[in-house]
Formats: C-alpha cells, sequence, structure tokens
C-alpha cells in the first residue's frame, strides 16, 4: 500500500511530540504522527472492541476536557452524539487500533461511555429478524434505477 | 439527534443535570455488521455505496492491530504491519439500530483484518465476478471456515450474467444451504435484497440452532 507516517517498530521516544508538527514530515492523508506514538507504543490492548462499538462523550467528559489534549481531546469532541469506533478513525484520521486504544483510556478517565455490543448478537433471532424487516422498510427509490 | 435532551443515564454515577444543555443525551443505536467481500475489483465497495446512507469511508487499518496478545510494537514482525483500506458505510435502520457493511479487503494475505472485522457480523455477502470466480475462493473458504453465514452474490455487470448461477454454484462447491444468487451492485434495491438473503439465511440457522 501507500506510504504511509505508519509502521512503527520501537515504542515512541519520550520526545518524539505526541502531538507531532500538525502539517509537518509526511503529510500526506495519514497522521503525520506515527500511529503508536500517541498511544505510547500500546497495540491491541483494546483489541476486543469491534469496529462497530459506539462511543459518546460523558457529560462528565465534556466538562473536563480541558484537562485533555490532542488526539484524547479530539476524540471526545467528536464524539458529541454517539459514533462508531470506525467513524473516529476516519473523522479524526487516526488508525484503528489507535482510536481503540485511546477510547479504552478515555472510558477508564469517564470522558468517554464505550458501548460494545453485546456478545451473542449476531445470533440472536430478535436482532436478526429487526435487521431484515428494518432492510425491508427502507425505501429504494432514491438514485436507483429501482426494484420495487 | 432528535428529541429533547434528558439526562444521560448515570453511567458513572455523578450529577449530569448541568452539562445536559451541552450534551446529546443520545443513548447509542444497536450497531450490528454485515461484511461484504470479495476478489479486488468486483464490486465491493460499489455495492456498499449503494445502500449507504453516507458516502463510504475508507479508513486504514493495519494487520499490526488485530496482532492480538502482542503488547510490544517492537516484537511485531515487519510483515504484519501492511496498512490496508477498509471501506464501510452505514445505514439507520431505526434509532435503535444501526447496521454498518464492511468492505473487506480484497485479498487472502489479509486474513488477520478480516477477523478484525468480521467478528460478531451478522453475516457476509461474498461478491464475485463470474469470469474471475477464483478471486473469491478465499472469501468463500474464510467464511466457511469461520462458520459465518454467507451468500454468493454473482455481480452482473451491466446486466450480464456470463455465467449461469448453477454453474457458478457448482464451480464454487458450496453446499446447499448457501444462497448462490445473482445481483447488480450499483442498484440500492438489489444490493437491499441482497444483504436480506443473507440475513434469512442467519436467521434460518439461528432457528434451527435455538
Amino acid at each position: 500500500m501507500s506510504k504511509q507516517g505508519g509502521r512503527q517498530q520501537n515504542p515512541a521516544g519520550p520526545a518524539a511530540g505526541r502531538d507531532g508538527a500538525p502539517q509537518g514530515a509526511g503529510a500526506d492523508r495519514a497522521s503525520a504522527v506515527r500511529p503508536f506514538m500517541v498511544t505510547d507504543g500500546r497495540v491491541a490492548a483494546e483489541a476486543g472492541l469491534p469496529v462497530e462499538t459506539q462511543v459518546v462523550a460523558t457529560a462528565e467528559g465534556l466538562g473536563k476536557i480541558g484537562a485533555l489534549a490532542f488526539e484524547r481531546r479530539a476524540i471526545v469532541e467528536a464524539c458529541g452524539a454517539p459514533l462508531s469506533l470506525a467513524e473516529v478513525a476516519v473523522k479524526l484520521r487516526l488508525h484503528l487500533n489507535v482510536v481503540r486504544v485511546l477510547a479504552g483510556d478515555l472510558r477508564a478517565g469517564q470522558f468517554l461511555a464505550v458501548h460494545v455490543p453485546r456478545a451473542g448478537t449476531a445470533s440472536d433471532i430478535d436482532v436478526l429478524r429487526r435487521v431484515i424487516d428494518g432492510l425491508r422498510a427502507i425505501p429504494t427509490s432514491v438514485g436507483s434505477r429501482d426494484a420495487d | 439527534m432528535d428529541s429533547a435532551p434528558s439526562p444521560l443515564p448515570s453511567a458513572h454515577g455523578m450529577p449530569t443535570e448541568v452539562y445536559t444543555e451541552t450534551v446529546p443525551a443520545t443513548r447509542p443505536p444497536l450497531p450490528v455488521k454485515m461484511v461484504v467481500a470479495g476478489g479486488f475489483g468486483v464490486g465491493k465497495t460499489t455495492a456498499v455505496a449503494s445502500v449507504s446512507e453516507i458516502e463510504p469511508l475508507t479508513t486504514e487499518a493495519s494487520i499490526t492491530e488485530v496482532a492480538s496478545g502482542v503488547d510490544d510494537v517492537s516484537l511485531t514482525p515487519n510483515k504484519t504491519t501492511t496498512t490496508v483500506a477498509m471501506d464501510f458505510g452505514c445505514l439507520t435502520l431505526d434509532p435503535t439500530l444501526k447496521l454498518y457493511l464492511f468492505g473487506t479487503p480484497g485479498q487472502d494475505r489479509f486474513g488477520f483484518m478480516w477477523d478484525d472485522v468480521t467478528e460478531g457480523a451478522l453475516g457476509a455477502l461474498v461478491v464475485v465476478d463470474s469470469r474471475r470466480l477464483d478471486d473469491c475462493f478465499p472469501a468463500v473458504d474464510y467464511f466457511e471456515r469461520k462458520g459465518m453465514p454467507f451468500a454468493v452474490a454473482v455481480n452482473t455487470f451491466d446486466g450480464e450474467l456470463t455465467h449461469p448461477i448453477d454453474a457458478v454454484r457448482e464451480a464454487l462447491d458450496v453446499v446447499d444451504e448457501v444462497p448462490v444468487i445473482s445481483f447488480d451492485a450499483r442498484d440500492q434495491g438489489s444490493v437491499r435484497d441482497s444483504l436480506v438473503v443473507v440475513l434469512e439465511h442467519a436467521l434460518a440457522r439461528a432457528v434451527a440452532a435455538a
């Protein structure tokens, strides 16, 4: 794939600067910060969080947002309304797993409420029926050459 | 979102009233997801785009992120840091239910990535170009092994089906229960119906297992 800020081999050095130069080196579509610097080199700590996990700022978190900076602050700010981890990653141009790790931190700090789908949802009969009904109910005329 | 704010669920047992004006008291919807898989260029992203309520988004993810159990990046071999682009879209089915559609990166070398995205998915739609059937083998094998409900959908480019569905089914050698259908990735209704086929298959299995 294309060149990327990524490919971090070693955990971030202390002086690396977690905010990085905003428009500095490697300012292509990805962050100039190497992905795992902002997590102090941690990866996979929150690998259990599915990509569709919903995160939303808590009132407490918004109230004390001044305590946060950079990516952590941006995540809380972006989550005034619930978003999936995948959407947060896109919005903030962060690596998905960086978002996972930071969301875990922010949950621990009570800045974010993290709603993980219950295990077993995928084979839940009621859920499947609701999704089927929901899909059937969507109007299919818009922008489509139509079907029904 | 829409209605008047009410106090947030006090997940953290602290008073929230002070901030309710600034915090939309939005209870997150139940997020569910489906996977749209298949070889390169078969129309996965097109299919996602046809039904998504947002322009499909692309996020960059890498295989390192799913090297679970490894908590030190320096221990992760180079080859596992390949960056892959993952497309996804979503559909709000009702205020309490949101369906995410993830297009898995095309090739089999992204096995780990697939696990990361497919875990917990309701089911998968394997998109096939019947002129290049081989391309979908990794996806079919993957979902069979994982035991995840899936359907094979032959994309009828320009309304043309180069091979009859029966021939495709035979070539893929999937069990009878696996639906093999044709669809048009550009057509919203067609993609929607294909997803319903996957879900009905998943539902039948869930009912049988209940």
